[in-house]
């Protein structure tokens, strides 16, 4: 398999050209239930630099934030534990929708903005995400895993 | 599996072209604490080795002394604790103790002044020898090494040690302040020893860094975590990598003909471990084919588990539909395209050391690439300032060098760069 930016010959099967880093071959990204050999039922979560987990409930709709009842919000993922008021985590930050297997993070016009992989989100605008991504709300990033 | 740990093995591709030549497969190993692990059930057996040459004096002694002084306050009445503190000449500031007598510590250690030069290893052996008193299995066994300068001619005193101690169980995290001081050397040390490395910019972060360190010992969950994997006939192991708590090619010792094995320590309980294995398979015909087995072994001494292993057989489909073939993992995905950027730092580093500066300059180039394609736009312009240096200089700098040495290390955790 030759890499088309520095037409170097790499083993068939390589995801990235070893001499110069280049993505090889055009991938569509797919995950069904025979693409884990798993011990355990794989769900997805969140995790934190300091090694917090939290796991995103297994609902259509998960609404992330920071909980104030005397605006009587409360989301499904309450990111205040984590430092969310300090790190500019709105009440109502951003929302993920799953449908099967797919989920997406959409924005919901908040103060400091939601970022996939440091690339900021247009609000209202839900984008894919997928396990090994790095979202951020506000300034409080999060990895997330299958867990 | 209850009170188990939950292994997953993923491969990149589920199903793959059968072509008449051999191709390379990608595994991930992820492993993670199970829902009823406790995490902090283990108790630590921490030794504190750390640089008081004069350079060290002012900010750097103030904020470590106070970062010294958390942990105390941190670890339980029944972790064991040693200070040992070093320049041209070595002290045994708190022999191996229980952390009972924190008043008695802090103020031992509010007296230490900052003098002389710098020689790590007679403070590494004897920072060893106090965690070897309390060496036990069930004990996190740990040394936290710090130093802000060069050492003094003993970098392969120092590397021996570290190898005894990986030997032993003995962990090393080694911690370096500042710019001048060694990055081969201290990366060196935590990758022999199954360790971790930091690069402290500002003495303010030191607090931070021992803050992690001692709720990372407090999370382990699981002891010597060993990985096998067995591939079937005519599937070769190429390359293994580790990915937590930084990334490190494991290939050289782990790969041995068709079978790899690693040792990998203890298992951080919040944050998993993982290993990335590529290997390449033989021409086959369409059909399932089965690439081998994953085995991880580990010891959970506080339930009496000792010796538990998870086998998971890894299986890849063949087939003559191309459009079948084109569905990749995103997690592993991500996770090679990561390792690649590693690769990249990595052989323009050697590159560049060699004085081979075209070399080094097309490598980097291609790492500011992949970095960027990975969102990591400040790495991917400190690779662009090196390119720069080259250019100006014919060398790299040393804050540049260890930007990239640790930032493409640690690109499988999340914001590391908190630690500036």
């Amino acid at each position: 398999m030759k890499c088309t930016a520095c037409q170097m010959e790499n083993i068939d099967g390589a995801l990235f050209c070893e001499e110069c880093g280049a993505k090889l071959e055009a991938v569509t990204f797919g995950k069904d239930a025979a693409d884990e050999m798993s011990n355990e039922i794989a769900t997805l979560m969140l995790t934190s630099s300091d090694g917090s987990m939290l796991e995103i409930p297994a609902k259509d709709e998960v609404v992330i934030g920071r909980e104030d009842p005397i605006s009587d919000v409360f989301p499904d993922l309450d990111l205040t534990e984590l430092g969310g008021m300090d790190k500019g985590v709105s009440r109502k930050h951003a929302v993920i929708h799953r449908s099967g297997p797919n989920y997406t993070v959409e924005d919901m016009g908040s103060t400091n903005g939601t970022y996939i992989n440091k690339k900021k989100l247009r609000p209202h605008t839900p984008q894919t995400i997928k396990p090994g991504d790095e979202l951020r709300f506000g300034k409080l990033a999060l990895m997330l895993q299958a867990a | 599996m209850k009170n188990g740990l939950n292994v997953r093995c993923i491969l990149s591709k589920d199903t793959v072209l059968a072509t008449d030549t051999e191709q390379a497969v990608y595994a991930l190993v992820d492993i993670k604490a199970g829902s009823g692990t406790a995490s902090g059930s283990m108790p630590a057996n921490f030794s504190l080795v750390l640089d008081r040459s004069g350079s060290m004096d002012g900010e750097k002694m103030e904020n470590l002394k106070e970062a010294v002084g958390y942990v105390v306050d941190h670890l339980s009445d029944n972790d064991l604790v040693s200070v040992t503190i070093f320049d041209d000449q070595v002290e045994t500031l708190i022999p191996s103790q229980l952390a009972q007598n924190r008043h008695e510590i802090k103020a031992k250690l509010a007296n230490v002044i900052a003098r002389g030069g710098t020689q790590v290893s007679d403070g590494l052996k004897a920072g060893l020898a106090e965690v070897r008193k309390g060496l036990a299995k069930d004990r996190v066994n740990r040394i936290l090494l710090l130093t802000d300068g060069q050492t003094w001619d003993d970098e392969d005193a120092c590397l021996k040690l570290s190898e005894e101690a990986g030997k032993q169980g003995i962990a090393i995290t080694s911690i370096g302040i500042g710019d001048e001081w060694n990055e081969k050397l201290l990366l060196q040390l935590a990758e022999q020893s199954r360790g971790n490395s930091h690069w402290i910019q500002n003495p303010i972060s030191i607090l931070d860094v021992f803050q992690q360190e001692v709720e990372g010992m407090q999370a382990v969950a699981a002891m010597n975590l060993r990985v096998t994997a067995r591939m079937s006939r005519g599937v070769k192991p190429y390359k293994v990598y580790v990915t937590a708590p930084m990334i490190v090619d494991v290939s050289s010792k782990a790969v041995n003909n068709s079978t790899v094995m690693t040792e990998l320590g203890s298992l951080d309980g919040k944050k998993g471990q993982s290993l990335l294995i590529e290997a390449r398979i033989p021409a086959q015909k369409t059909g399932q084919f089965r690439i081998g087995q994953v085995e991880v072994t580990y010891d959970i001494p506080s339930q009496g588990i000792t010796g538990r292993t998870v086998k998971t057989d890894l299986f890849v489909a063949l087939t003559k539909d191309a459009a079948a073939a084109t569905k990749v993992n995103a997690e592993v995905m991500n996770l090679v395209e990561k390792v690649s950027a590693f690769k990249l730092q990595t052989r323009a580093l050697t590159e560049a050391a060699a004085g081979n500066i075209a070399a080094a300059t097309q490598k980097l180039q291609s790492a500011a690439t992949v970095l960027l394609n990975l969102g990591e736009e400040d790495l991917a312009e400190a690779a662009e300032r090196e390119i720069l240096s080259l250019k100006r200089t014919g060398a790299l700098t040393s804050a540049g060098t260890k930007k990239l040495e640790y930032g493409t290390r640690k690109l499988t955790q999340v914001m590391t760069q908190a630690i500036k």
